[in-house]
């Protein structure tokens, strides 16, 4: 038995921002591998096929990419200063409070994402599973809907929902509970947060209540038929029968959340256009809008590269971890 | 065939489109034109539809083809720098924002990628004709980097119905004090219906423009003339501390009415009086509102002190020019052309009420034209009146990030005062500050250190 | 007690009286309906907000919430002023530029890199999948590390690559650096690893090429991933703004998302209602596209992660 751990990480992000992923193939693809293994080398043919994909990374991603990390270790002022200062940009970043917040704000939308989002979608997508097809799709589609459109769409879009006193939002709000026709939804420190993590809800439950669905369909409807036979009640099926057979996309999902998270730009960038996308007292600032505002807005490309570095390390972690947790699953 | 295509249906259709579409584009888009004599890249749709309507008189006299561009700001921004970066594809002509050219200046003087325009301004006697206040944004370093586009002499534009109705006298508030008392008057809950109906003011809740502009007035900046960290001072902990009091405090005055729609509900609405209004914005409101046509009026600003400053400064553009052009004289004509041109001058302020920054076009007669939208006041001649007395600002690379540390010193003085009311309000304004621009000067330094290395 | 929270009551008060009646099968039932409704609506109510601006008069834009009440309903009040607005020409220095030719560039953009990315991804995807070669591992690994940075990061670089090779402000300039995806390869490649090997096998005996192999006989066998992929690279082009918003310069080249936002970008001018009137429109490709390929999009989704 061969482990293929050369190739468990095996990405199926269809993140629409593009973002990276890496996806669980665990058991699915060891066992796979056992039962078809590669044939030997064919000499030419797989060098020829990956030959589009191998010429244009090289051009276009290898040399801007080594031009970016190398200028990490340079101070840049103007277009052609430039002058080498070691592990001065890391160090003024790790002094920085600015990106402690823009860390802190990641991780506690990249935490909502996964302990609120991730729930709904699944719920949802357990509501939807058991209803008639015709139905099913046409739900499918309008809870999947705020992802075909962009996400600095949204972004202007629920900038202008959020208005106070006059937005959609505080409008309904006011109108259900009586509360809430002047909250300051972009204004005030403490709502920016929440009004971000509302947004990426409306976007990416149905997102991922696809993704859940489609596991759910996929799930050995003979196993759930057996432990109800045996007496267990709705929800204890769904806890020890259907949820782990899910385990694979379950995992998978909610690495693509994560990682999703701690790129996220252009939503936050949109939806505070007014402030760049820092919002009051830095509260709507990512890891990457900071990013952004340090190489492009004030000019510091070293600084922008220093947090790149972080911010592919970080999500580096995160990937290894999931290597870990999806391995333990598998036992 | 289509089932035998080995992708499938959808790919299959996509190939079809993309292959047809790409074979009709060239077809049906016109290619670009010849490359222009001079590129001019605006971040102002205004403007480009101005200037393309007017040039046509200056390529006829000079022989020469000149092309305008559009693009967003912080892309324009993104763009010229990059092309700076990449010593490549820079426009000949850009507008830039206010605050923005130190961005560009940074750096050694010769790195710089613009054209250093001080002499010939001076030779030419430019530096006498525009308001002297307004060099302050487009220079770094003691020399000109840009031509100033405007002077935007700021007043308070208010709605006149209301105000009479109220019974309010604007001429005699000529300072805040008396600003703030009468406004403490009339803002209140009239129906009992738990909402205040009326507000004196409109300032943005989290600082920002408004704050600038007021610190502007009373004297206060980002940065000195030397280009130093300079708002860590009494003047702008007292300015913050006034702002919190008139926004949040128990007797404030002012609303945070926004931008655009809301901005524009809440004017037709009444429910704030007075506006900060740069000569730009009014006549934006003219365009925008054109039912409060006859309720509107302009007053300077209260001052600070009596006999104190009446007007501030908000916005503005700079043209700068590329130090790789191939025509530098033509692009100065141009600049010329475009901006301090009396008949430019005359249509501009007919068309968005912008008073020119030319002194010699002070005297145009359309400035002294009584305005039916702000109850026939001759608003150009209100304006340029205050035009010589508009504050200078005083920009560096870091202005961007000042402004935003600014605003965060601001947003932790008000999170200190919602939780603490006014007990120790004045020490933790000072402290917010002094941390904020210690994190300028340290970003100063790091700049300073590259600059001494070369 | 006003209208909605009548409404909320009439919503939720059967399901006590179908607890009692019809037993608990049937409340559930419809406590799910409810539920699925309810997200529903709450999906939905910025795209009604959405419709409604495309048709509201920009004077009363913000009077309204959704559509004004039918007794104010006028010419004044709701008509195609953003329409009419969006078809203009724009001036430029090449004449005025139309609404459809953003949308043929939108379309060229789009249609032509989701191509591109098809084929380069399922031949690499393939190959990965179905052959051992030396460097295969590194390859791999480097792939992976690829898709952890920033792209953000990249793009002063890839600026200056882009104006070297005079391609800055063309279409070409916005689509070919980007063909290359690691993650579309590692999609191919998950959905091509089940493909049996002996059919494989049976096709070299047959005297077919490692070319014909993969076009005549595993193409088609992972279609559901052809199509999803195409779903999602075609959302995400004909939705992209940040890149060709820093490479295109010039009006007549500029895609859908870049002109749209510069209604509401401008300081003089910004304009809600055309902006949201010409996204309205821009949805429906997508959204055609969507309910074309739904059901391929999910079993594409998660072929071979869900399925063993």
């Amino acid at each position: 038995m061969q482990p293929a751990s050369s190739s468990a990480q095996v990405p199926e992000s269809l993140h629409p921002s593009g973002s990276s992923a890496a996806g669980p193939q665990g058991a699915a693809g060891r066992t796979k591998a056992r039962a078809a293994m590669p044939p030997v080398d064919r000499g030419w043919a797989p060098y020829l096929f990956l030959a589009p994909y191998v010429v244009l990374t090289a051009a276009f991603f290898l040399m801007p990419f080594f031009n970016a990390i190398a200028l990490a270790f340079y101070e840049t002022n103007g277009p052609r200063t430039r002058v080498f200062v070691g592990l001065a940009n890391f160090r003024f970043l790790f002094a920085d409070p600015m990106f402690y917040r823009a860390l802190e704000n990641t991780t506690i939308f990249a935490l909502a994402s996964v302990f609120l989002q991730l729930p709904l979608s699944l719920g949802l997508a357990v509501l939807l599973n058991s209803s008639e097809t015709r139905f099913k799709s046409f739900f499918r589609l309008i809870l999947f809907s705020p992802n075909l459109v962009g996400q600095i769409f949204v972004g202007i879009l629920f900038s202008v929902l959020f208005t106070p006193r006059y937005g959609l939002i505080n409008r309904s709000l006011q109108g259900l509970f009586h509360w809430g026709l002047e909250e300051r939804w972009l204004t005030n420190p403490a709502l920016v947060m929440p009004a971000l993590v509302l947004t990426s809800l409306w976007v990416w439950v149905g997102f991922n209540m696809v993704y859940f669905l489609a596991a759910l369909q996929s799930v050995d409807k003979t196993l759930e038929e057996a432990a109800r036979i045996d007496g267990a009640g709705a929800w204890s099926v769904f806890w020890h029968v259907t949820l782990p057979s899910m385990r694979h996309v379950v995992v998978f999902v909610v690495i693509t959340c994560i990682i999703g998270s701690y790129q996220l730009f252009e939503l936050p960038l949109a939806l505070l256009n007014t402030t760049d996308g820092f919002g009051p007292d830095n509260s709507g600032l990512t890891l990457i809008t900071y990013l952004y505002e340090m190489a492009f807005r004030s000019g510091d490309l070293g600084l922008g590269a220093a947090i790149g570095w972080v911010v592919t390390l970080i999500i580096f972690t995160i990937s290894m971890v999931q290597i870990r947790a999806s391995r333990i699953l598998e036992d | 065939m289509i089932e035998k295509f080995p992708y499938g249906r959808a790919p299959f259709w996509l190939l079809i489109v993309a292959a047809v579409s790409s074979i009709v584009r060239p077809i049906v888009a016109r290619s670009g034109s010849s490359r222009p004599d001079l590129l001019y890249v605006t971040f102002s749709h205004l403007h480009q539809e101005t200037y393309e309507k007017v040039v046509g008189e200056f390529e006829r006299r000079h022989d020469i083809h000149v092309q305008f561009q559009y693009s967003d700001w912080h892309v324009l921004q993104s763009r010229l720098e990059n092309a700076m970066l990449a010593g490549a594809d820079v426009p000949d002509m850009v507008e830039v924002f206010e605050g923005s050219l130190g961005f560009f200046t940074r750096g050694p003087a010769a790195d710089i990628g613009l054209l250093d325009l001080t002499d010939k301004i001076r030779s030419t006697g430019l530096d006498r004709r525009l308001v002297q206040s307004r060099f302050a944004s487009w220079s770094t370093g003691g020399r000109v980097y840009a031509f100033p586009h405007d002077v935007h002499p700021t007043m308070l534009a208010y709605r006149r119905d209301l105000v009479e109705r109220l019974g309010i006298d604007v001429k005699s508030l000529d300072t805040w004090d008396k600003f703030v008392e009468a406004g403490r008057r009339i803002t209140r809950d009239e129906n009992g219906d738990g909402i205040i109906d009326h507000y004196m003011l409109d300032l943005p809740g989290d600082g920002q423009w408004g704050l600038e502009t007021l610190m502007l007035q009373r004297g206060s900046q980002l940065f000195d003339a030397q280009g130093r960290v300079a708002f860590d001072t009494d003047v702008t902990a007292a300015t913050i501390r006034w702002y919190i009091e008139q926004t949040r405090g128990p007797a404030k005055i002012a609303y945070d009415a926004g931008m655009d729609q809301p901005l524009l509900k809440v004017m037709t609405d009444g429910l704030v009086l007075f506006y900060i209004t740069p000569d730009w914005r009014s006549g934006f409101f003219e365009h925008e509102l054109p039912g409060l046509k006859g309720k509107m009026a302009l007053m300077p600003l209260p001052a600070w002190e009596p006999g104190g400053r009446r007007t501030s400064v908000w916005g503005g553009t700079g043209l700068v020019i590329s130090r790789r052009t191939k025509h530098p004289d033509l692009a100065w004509d141009l600049a010329q052309f475009l901006y301090y041109n009396p008949k430019e001058g005359g249509e501009r302020f007919v068309g968005t009420k912008i008073v020119p920054v030319d002194r010699d076009e002070w005297g145009l007669p359309e400035l002294d034209a009584p305005d039916p939208y702000y109850s026939n006041q001759p608003i150009g001649r209100l304006y340029a009146d205050l035009a010589p007395r508009t504050p200078p600002h005083y920009v560096t690379a870091l202005t961007v990030v000042a402004q935003r540390k600014l605003n965060e010193a601001y947003s932790r003085s008000l999170q200190h005062y919602e939780r603490f009311g006014e007990e120790g309000l004045d020490r933790a304004i000072r402290e917010e500050l002094a941390r904020a621009a210690e994190y300028v000067r340290i970003r100063e330094e790091r700049n300073e250190a590259l600059a001494q290395v070369q | 007690m006003d209208v909605v929270h009548w409404l909320l009551l009439a919503l939720f008060a059967p399901l006590p009286i179908l607890l009692l009646r019809s037993g608990s099968a049937a409340a559930v039932r419809y406590a799910r309906w409810v539920a699925i409704g309810l997200a529903s609506v709450v999906v939905l109510a910025p795209f009604v907000w959405l419709l409604a601006a495309v048709f509201k008069d920009r004077s009363v834009f913000n009077e309204y919430v959704f559509f004004p009440p039918l007794a104010q309903w006028s010419s004044k009040t709701m008509n195609l002023g953003n329409f009419v607005e969006l078809l203009r020409g724009k001036p430029s220095v090449d004449g005025p530029v139309y609404f459809w030719q953003y949308v043929l560039n939108s379309t060229v953009y789009a249609t032509v890199s989701t191509v591109a990315q098809l084929g380069v991804s399922s031949l690499g995807g393939y190959a990965l999948a179905k052959y051992e070669f030396r460097g295969k591992a590194a390859l791999m690994a480097f792939m992976l590390g690829s898709m952890m940075i920033p792209s953000v990061l990249l793009l002063a670089p890839l600026y200056k690559l882009v104006v070297d090779a005079r391609m800055v402000d063309t279409l070409p300039g916005i689509i070919i650096p980007w063909i290359a995806t690691a993650y579309g390869v590692f999609l191919f490649r998950q959905a091509c690893v089940s493909v049996p090997n002996e059919m494989l096998d049976a096709g070299r005996i047959d005297g077919c090429s490692e070319l014909g192999i993969y076009y005549r006989l595993v193409m088609p066998l992972v279609r559901p991933m052809a199509a999803a992929f195409c779903l999602i690279a075609f959302l995400q082009h004909w939705n992209s703004f940040f890149a060709p918003n820093v490479f295109l310069h010039s009006q007549r080249n500029f895609t859908l998302p870049i002109v749209l936002t510069m209604y509401v970008n401008d300081y003089h001018d910004t304009n809600y209602g055309v902006y949201l009137t010409g996204t309205a429109l821009a949805m429906i490709p997508p959204a055609v596209l969507f309910l074309a390929l739904q059901r391929e999009f999910i079993s594409g989704l998660t072929s071979g992660a869900v399925k063993g």
